[in-house]
């Protein structure tokens, strides 16, 4: 079977990280899937999904990172008009962020909870914020 | 108090329960895959453009479509939800001919603020003898005109009733009425600057950002089109922030602004002080 729910974040800042587990972990339980995988999945491109430890420091040390790849201040080709949109791209530095912490991570569920490792959070990215944002979680199993 | 004195609120998510009205407007507007804002959306964007206020404006093109793309009703809703944040801008089309009626009404009954024109979409000359009657609906209630100026990306619109000279015989007829030329009249820079230097009547707008990012493109206008001390000594109390959001992204022009090299003063001015002028909510002090 497949079970699907998508969260809505209204984020606040241009960067912020989100901790989703005890949201993904309610929807697994919710499913009443027993075994199976779950998938948790950004709907953006200037967004990622990422699993690290839910510390205050390391997320500070992960946007320093990201920000020394992409830094705002360079002359970067995607930033003009866009005919398909109607407006103006500004945003170069989501979508390279968005690409070091991929868009998706997956875990494991064995009688019917996530096993994840005791550091283990699922982390929302938000790299062109502030912005309305949806995350499709998927479980997947019986 | 900061300002963003040119806002479109058409993807506003209170205003489009209509799903038919929301495709509409990403229709006409030519802007698409923006998806709508709620308003908890709208406030956080504020906070990270360090906003106070924002002009919503109104668009009525109602005899070329049937209906008002963004109606001044709408507009005043939407203040109603929240009075301390926003204050919003009247839309009649010209070519109705209850248009100064419905301007009134607009003032007095939904408490708009001023009005807001599109000459390159719905045709028309501000120069236009027919007109006056609007002219003097906004002047017997002190409301200024916001003018969409140069370049539209909006559907079915024309360039050249944009350009800053279309508007300097309405600016000298009527030295009462303040105008604004939105989008600082782009690309139309020098001229825009020559009509703010001779009519103080006139205001603009830094609502543009066709090229590069909001850095490059305000460095560009702002500093090599013109010089950026022609702003920050002659025309420091004509010049107003204004995004076009959504067109635009409100809050990289607002940082923008910052790196300009105007004075502190200056950048007072532009990021508030000349729209409460404008709007006529006080001195600006």
């Amino acid at each position: 079977m497949m079970f699907v729910r998508t969260l809505v974040l209204c984020t606040k800042s241009y960067n912020e990280m989100t901790v989703l587990t005890p949201r993904v972990e309610e929807i697994v339980l919710e499913s009443g899937v027993q075994e199976g995988m779950v998938t948790v999945l950004t709907r953006h491109t200037t967004t990622g999904v990422t699993v690290n430890e839910a510390l205050e420091c390391l997320e500070s040390d992960i946007q320093t990172a990201l920000a020394l790849f992409a830094p705002e201040e360079r002359p970067y080709c995607h930033a003009r008009m866009l005919r398909d949109y109607g407006s103006t791209a500004g945003n170069p530095t989501g979508h390279l962020k968005a690409m070091l912490t991929g868009n998706h991570c997956h875990f494991l569920i064995r009688g019917g909870v996530l096993e994840r490792g005791g550091a283990q959070d699922v982390y929302f990215c938000e790299f062109d914020g502030p912005a309305r944002r949806e995350i499709l979680v998927i479980v997947e199993g019986g | 108090m900061t300002i963003d004195i040119h806002v479109h609120p058409a993807f506003y998510e209170p205003i489009n329960a209509d799903a038919a009205r929301e495709e509409l407007r990403h229709c006409e507007l030519d802007i698409h895959r923006n998806g709508l804002a709620p308003l908890e959306h709208v406030f956080n964007q504020m906070r990270c453009a360090s906003l106070d206020r924002l002009c919503l404006l109104a668009q009525d093109y109602s005899t070329q479509m049937g209906e008002t793309l963004v109606s001044n009703e709408e507009v005043a809703q939407l203040v109603s939800f929240a009075p301390e944040r926003f204050w919003g801008l009247a839309s009649v089309d010209p070519h109705d001919g209850d248009a100064p009626g419905r301007l009134e009404d607009a003032f007095t009954r939904l408490g708009l603020k001023g009005l807001n024109l599109h000459p390159g979409r719905s045709r028309f000359d501000p120069a236009d003898p027919a007109l006056e009657p609007l002219w003097a609906v906004c002047e017997r209630h002190d409301r200024p005109v916001l003018f969409h100026a140069g370049l539209s990306w909006e559907k079915d619109t024309l360039a050249e009733y944009g350009h800053p000279l279309r508007f300097e015989a309405l600016a000298q007829k009527h030295p009462r009425l303040r105008i604004c030329l939105g989008h600082f009249g782009w690309p139309w820079i020098r001229e825009t600057a020559m009509l703010l230097l001779k009519y103080p009547n006139v205001y603009a707008d830094t609502a543009a950002l066709y090229f590069d990012n909001a850095r490059e493109f305000y460095t560009q206008c702002f500093t090599r089109d013109i010089p950026i001390t022609w702003i920050d000594r002659s025309l420091r109390h004509q010049v107003m922030f204004g995004s076009d959001n959504p067109r635009f992204e409100q809050i990289r022009m607002a940082e923008a602004l910052g790196t300009l090299g105007l004075r502190d003063s200056t950048l007072e001015l532009i990021r508030g002080e000349n729209a409460l002028v404008f709007l006529g909510e006080g001195d600006g002090a």
